[in-house]
């Protein structure tokens, strides 16, 4: 047990460093950054809901680091597409904030957060899922050329046109601007880097070749989660860097066994692993609206 | 002679807090309780606590506050009711209503000011020690000390949302309440010693905010408020705590970036270290 100066009360180390872990070895196998787990499983654990948030992104900065490490000695990180990426998401973000505050002055932050949840959540994962089922029975050419061609079509339309060589792309700069700036808007809301998000939209709708699409992800997750600390720290404050320390110390080594494990996969099961986990994840988000509930009433942040 | 002429002084005053108390209320409507002592009570209950200075460091697992004081009724007569108290804050509650088949949280309702912690220790039921009146005059109990800002929605009672923030509250262990003679087996609650002496015993639980707290003890006799005193109990921060909490609230852009680089660091030893692994 550690007393947490910022949250104001004590957790139990191993604990976090256990669910830190675990969060970690999922981002660093598929390439989120594992906000979208680590939030919700650090309010379970009683931490407050700002302090949460806001140290979360202090986790995803060191795992995403630590993974791009691994994913540059490995080349595959396309780093122009990853800027492009970065300053959508950073636009996106600053966007996000004022959002935020809105949605939590009209008491209604919950709901939309449970929403994006859900149906992000749910449409990806299932879109992810169906697809790379079908890649592993064979049928590949169908599938992808189903979701091909009408995006390259319009990227290729558009103007200010780019070579992307890592990815093996001559599209134009707007599509990865724009996905950025609605991932970063996404990630504010929601209290998370956005790669579980990102991922699916790069293989979908830029399609980028999987072996880059988890090193340029996580350049972008990294980027925002840098900007998100620093706006936390300033004007909210609620960053404990204690819990951070624990955090970042299971995020980092979990991330670094997953990544192990994920080189050794083929990108179909990856995308089935990581389908699977948004399905599983987005029933919870479901089951918590329809379920009458236990305690009619909600405290609020009320610190806030 | 000397512990006659004591108990004659102590009579004095008690029956000059009687005269006091006695004297009509003003008309209009009842003063909105904000938690303090009664400054209208003439006389000190003589109290003190164990403890006016809990420290927090990394170890720390909550605290125990404990108030002794002296009934200074020669007779033991009356009640002594001891409240901790933390200080004011904003708090918001939210009712679940169903919209479409999905249970959504109604609108907003702000508290300009609720303790954020309260710990109400009596012998027996506050309503048969004091009156309703003293009650919420006094703040003696959490929804008396709680004040709503906003209004609620329509058709819902401002009750069931003060009811509400006590009991979310209690169930935090930050609003508790103990009405019956002390657990031997337990530590916390209020004992009664021969001789007019008693011991308070409140559990500090390690989630209460850091804060200056405020120990407040009443006598009441049939209803009425006898004496009173407040005593001040500081809970702060030291050591590395305090300068972590100092650098995040007056440093911190320092704060924000030493956490940003913190995190490259680890994030980069890992690699490094698992390279070689």
């Amino acid at each position: 047990m550690i007393y947490l100066p910022i949250a104001e009360m004590p957790v139990n180390v191993l604990l976090v460093l256990l669910v830190s872990g675990a969060v970690g070895f999922v981002s660093g196998l598929v390439g989120v950054g594992g906000g979208f787990i680590m939030t919700p499983a650090l309010i379970f654990l009683g931490i407050p809901g700002p302090v949460a948030v806001a140290t979360g992104a202090s986790q995803i900065a060191a795992t995403s680091f630590s993974g791009i490490m691994t994913q540059t000695r490995r080349k595959s990180v396309d780093w122009r597409m990853g800027a492009l990426l970065s300053v959508g998401g950073i636009l996106g973000s600053i966007a996000g904030v004022g959002l935020f505050q809105r949605l939590l002055n009209i008491g209604q932050l919950d709901l939309i957060i449970s929403l994006l949840y859900l149906i992000f959540l749910a449409s990806i994962g299932a879109l992810m899922l169906i697809e790379s089922l079908k890649v592993m029975r064979g049928h590949q050419q169908q599938a992808s050329g189903m979701l091909h061609r009408p995006v390259k079509a319009v990227a290729h339309r558009l103007p200010f046109r780019l070579k992307f060589p890592r990815s093996g792309l001559y599209i134009s700069v707007l599509p990865p601007l724009a996905l950025g700036f609605c991932i970063g808007v996404l990630a504010a809301i929601m209290g998370v880097g956005g790669g579980f998000i990102l991922i699916p939209a790069m293989i979908y709708l830029l399609r980028m070749p999987t072996t880059v699409v988890i090193g340029t992800s996580l350049f972008q997750v990294l980027i925002v989660a840098c900007i998100t600390i620093m706006l936390q720290a300033t004007a909210t404050q609620r960053i404990d860097l204690v819990l951070a320390a624990v955090l970042m110390l299971g995020g980092v080594i979990g991330a670094q066994f997953g990544a192990r494990l994920g080189a050794g996969l083929k990108g179909e099961h990856l995308r089935a692993l990581l389908g699977l986990i948004l399905i599983v994840a987005s029933l919870k988000f479901l089951w918590d609206l329809v379920i009458p509930p236990n305690e009619y009433f909600v405290l609020g942040a009320g610190m806030l | 002679m000397r512990t006659a002429l004591a108990s004659l002084l102590l009579l004095v005053s008690v029956s000059a807090a009687r005269a006091q108390d006695a004297t009509p209320a003003p008309a209009g409507p009842v003063e909105i309780p904000a938690p303090r002592a009664a400054a209208d009570s003439a006389s000190e209950l003589p109290a003190a606590v164990a403890e006016e200075r809990i420290t927090v460091s990394s170890d720390y697992r909550g605290s125990y506050i404990t108030v002794f004081g002296v009934n200074p009724d020669r007779r033991g007569r009356g009640d002594i009711v001891v409240v901790v108290r933390g200080p004011g804050q904003t708090a918001t509650l939210m009712r679940k209503t169903r919209v479409f088949g999905l249970w959504i949280n109604g609108a907003p309702v702000r508290f300009s000011s609720a303790p954020s912690f309260f710990a109400v220790l009596s012998n027996r039921p506050l309503r048969q020690i004091a009156s309703p009146e003293s009650i919420w005059r006094y703040g003696l109990d959490p929804a008396a000390a709680a004040q709503l800002e906003t209004a609620t929605p329509r058709g819902a009672d401002p009750s069931d949302y003060k009811a509400a923030l006590v009991r979310l509250r209690r169930e935090q262990d930050l609003y508790q309440v103990y009405a019956s003679r002390a657990d031997p087996n337990e530590r916390g609650g209020l004992t009664m010693y021969q001789g007019g002496l008693f011991r308070a015993v409140v559990l500090l639980p390690a989630n209460a905010p850091i804060a200056r707290y405020q120990a407040d003890t009443y006598l009441f006799r049939e209803g009425r408020l006898i004496s009173s005193q407040t005593i001040p109990i500081d809970v702060s921060r030291v050591g590395i705590e305090r300068r972590i909490h100092d650098l995040a609230t007056q440093a911190s852009f320092v704060y924000g970036l030493l956490t940003v680089l913190l995190a490259l660091f680890a994030g980069w030893i890992a690699s490094i270290l698992f390279r070689r692994a």
